[in-house]
């Protein structure tokens, strides 16, 4: 788990960005009780958040769509490789 | 591939801050590893992109750079991980991770949602449970009347095992998502229950059948009469006729094994003349006057 102060840090986030990313709906912090803490894949996603603010010159809403359509990627891409091993172990139990 | 930065983004030496930002970003749109998450070059191409922009973005390492103080190796900003690594196959299941992109092939409970469906950070792949083998001893009477019968799981939990009137030796029940639980959400196995049907000290059968076998005696075997007769649904009184031998057959209609339509198998009642123990001089007495008797040969047709 990843405190906030570590977090910021890493992600060379602003404290405000960090709130606004949590209201928005872009960052699901694993914990908010006692405080606040963050996993390895909220801290990839944020530097994906800033790296499309800061140097794609993304704004809000377009970060909105971006990330909605990111994950979707991931999950047809996980769902395509879990297929694709499905043919390739029934291939293999054929032979 | 060039180490000049200015050909790395592809703009001039005199080009302004202006330009050099809306070049990177232009670059850096395409080339995002989160962007392009089945390209692995793409991070390759990024890491160049990143590394010349973090020389002529700033304007005082461009200008240091341009009196050549300082080279385009600039220290590269070591990247953690890329927020696509978190989706690799294994990783597991996280609050972003959807199956948005491919719900609606899931609908029916077919083989894609079985390969495709996820439960909320459970196991990827939905596995239905192992079927688990069960034996189970019953009694004759059981088997052909139907019963109830609870077992034991090796895990201490009971099953009743409901067996059907009409149940045959060796017949197998499936009790549905009664074994191993399933994996990610998965239903479990099925119970198959073998059914071994025990002997009947009076009643054998085969199929919907019951075969008896019936001792009666020589005035019966002779005259004939009502007799009671052992059948699954108590007593029944039949008649044996006139003359009766041994291994007569005579069928009850009607009494044997339920079937699944309501309707049920016949009895087959075998007849066996039986003597008395021990023999009265009267019986030996007409055995021995008896001519028709003495002439009657009943192993006529049996020389080999």
């Amino acid at each position: 788990m990843i405190s906030v102060q570590e977090f910021l840090l890493r992600t060379r986030v602003e404290h405000q960005s960090l709130e606004a990313w949590i209201h928005a709906g872009w960052l699901i912090p694993p914990q908010t009780e006692p405080e606040l803490s963050f996993s390895d894949v909220d801290l990839a996603r944020a530097q994906l958040i800033r790296d499309l603010r800061d140097d794609l010159g993304v704004n809000d809403e377009g970060i909105s769509v971006i990330l909605h359509l990111i994950d979707q990627v991931h999950g047809l891409r996980r769902s395509m490789e879990a297929l694709l091993n499905e043919l390739r172990g029934n291939r293999e139990d054929g032979d | 591939m060039s180490d000049d930065p200015y050909a790395i983004l592809g703009v001039k030496r005199e080009a302004t801050q202006d330009e050099i930002r809306s070049a990177y970003r232009a670059l850096a749109k395409k080339l995002h590893p989160d962007l392009n998450p089945g390209d692995k070059k793409a991070e390759e191409k990024f890491k160049e992109v990143s590394v010349a922009y973090d020389l002529l973005g700033d304007p005082e390492k461009r200008a240091r750079f341009d009196r050549g103080e300082i080279d385009a190796s600039g220290a590269e900003r070591p990247r953690e991980r890329y927020y696509r690594d978190f989706h690799t196959a294994g990783a597991q299941d996280h609050p972003y991770s959807t199956a948005g992109g491919f719900a609606d092939f899931m609908e029916n409970e077919d083989i894609l949602s079985e390969i495709l469906g996820r439960g909320e950070g459970r196991a990827r792949f939905r596995i239905r449970g192992q079927d688990v083998h069960y034996r189970l001893p019953v009694e004759f009477l059981e088997a052909v009347n139907g019963a109830t019968k609870r077992i034991t799981m090796p895990d201490g939990a009971t099953l009743d095992v409901v067996i059907p009137p009409g149940t045959n030796d060796h017949q197998i029940l499936r009790l549905r998502e009664k074994g191993g639980l399933g994996i990610g959400g998965a239903p479990p196995g099925d119970a198959l229950v073998e059914i071994e049907v025990g002997p009947h000290k009076l009643f054998t059968r085969k199929d919907d059948d019951i075969h008896i076998e019936l001792p009666i005696s020589l005035p019966e075997a002779v005259l004939g009469g009502k007799l009671d007769v052992p059948t699954l649904a108590g007593s029944v009184r039949m008649t044996v006729p006139k003359g009766a031998n041994t291994g007569r057959v005579l069928r009850l209609k009607g009494k044997g094994v339920p079937r699944r339509d309501g309707t049920r198998g016949d009895e087959y009642v075998t007849l066996k003349v039986v003597l008395p123990d021990r023999l009265d001089p009267e019986i030996e007495e007409f055995a021995r006057r008896w001519q028709a008797g003495q002439q009657h040969n009943p192993r006529r047709g049996l020389e080999a």
